[in-house]
């Protein structure tokens, strides 16, 4: 699985510990999921659907590997 | 009741047992008994004369309370990720901790009648040194996992 979410995060100016505060996780989670190296939860994901204002379909996208 | 009711019931005290954490100040309180466990036995062992087996044992079951509050303590921020590498350690101190005590008996007794012609006679461990082991290999497997996230 892919994300933008390092983009999303850059068009609302956050940094990932503003970002994680808002979703109430650790900066490490944040990183995790950027680089790819943890999937969240789908509750997670929707906690960051709200605070991007898109669909998680938007800023998560399946990858090859995922097929 | 009937049965879906008592099936929710149990499902929800089962998710209750497996999500019981300490607070996170317990992980220093688990820390201090840990610590204060292993320097007693130092002492008992080097300082204190006497026979005192019941003072080791004493000290054995404080040492493993102690890393048993470090591992049940909640982290500053407890999160998905981190339940996720809890239970990822908990899995790997388990299969670990059981290869460990059904080799561990067979390396001490040819290490021993290598080093000593005619060796120790052969022994299993005890509950002490297992359950020592499998604590140490959870904290530390997931305090690494942590670092590596």
């Amino acid at each position: 699985m892919e994300n933008t979410i390092k983009v999303e995060r850059a068009i609302l100016n956050l940094t990932q510990d503003d970002l994680a505060k808002k979703i109430g996780v650790s900066r490490q989670t944040i990183n995790s999921i950027e680089a790819n190296r943890y999937v969240p939860s789908t509750v997670l994901a929707l906690k960051l659907s709200n605070v991007f204002d898109k669909p998680v379909n938007e800023f998560f996208t399946l990858s090859e590997d995922d097929y | 009741m009937n049965t879906e009711k008592r099936i929710d019931c149990e499902r929800k005290g089962l998710l209750k047992i497996s999500n019981f954490r300490l607070p996170h100040h317990f992980m220093t309180v688990g820390l201090a008994i840990a610590l204060l466990s292993v320097l007693m036995m130092f002492i008992r062992a080097f300082v204190l004369d006497g026979e005192l087996e019941w003072l080791k044992l004493l000290l054995q079951k404080t040492l493993l309370v102690g890393m048993l509050i470090m591992s049940l303590s909640k982290d500053k921020i407890e999160d998905e990720m981190t339940m996720g590498l809890r239970s990822q350690s908990y899995a790997i101190a388990f299969i670990v901790g059981v290869i460990y005590s059904l080799v561990m008996p067979y390396v001490e007794y040819g290490v021993s009648n290598v080093v000593h012609s005619g060796g120790e006679v052969y022994k299993d461990l005890g509950d002490f040194q297992v359950l020592l082991f499998m604590l140490m290999i959870q904290l530390m497997f997931y305090h690494t996992l942590k670092r590596y996230r």
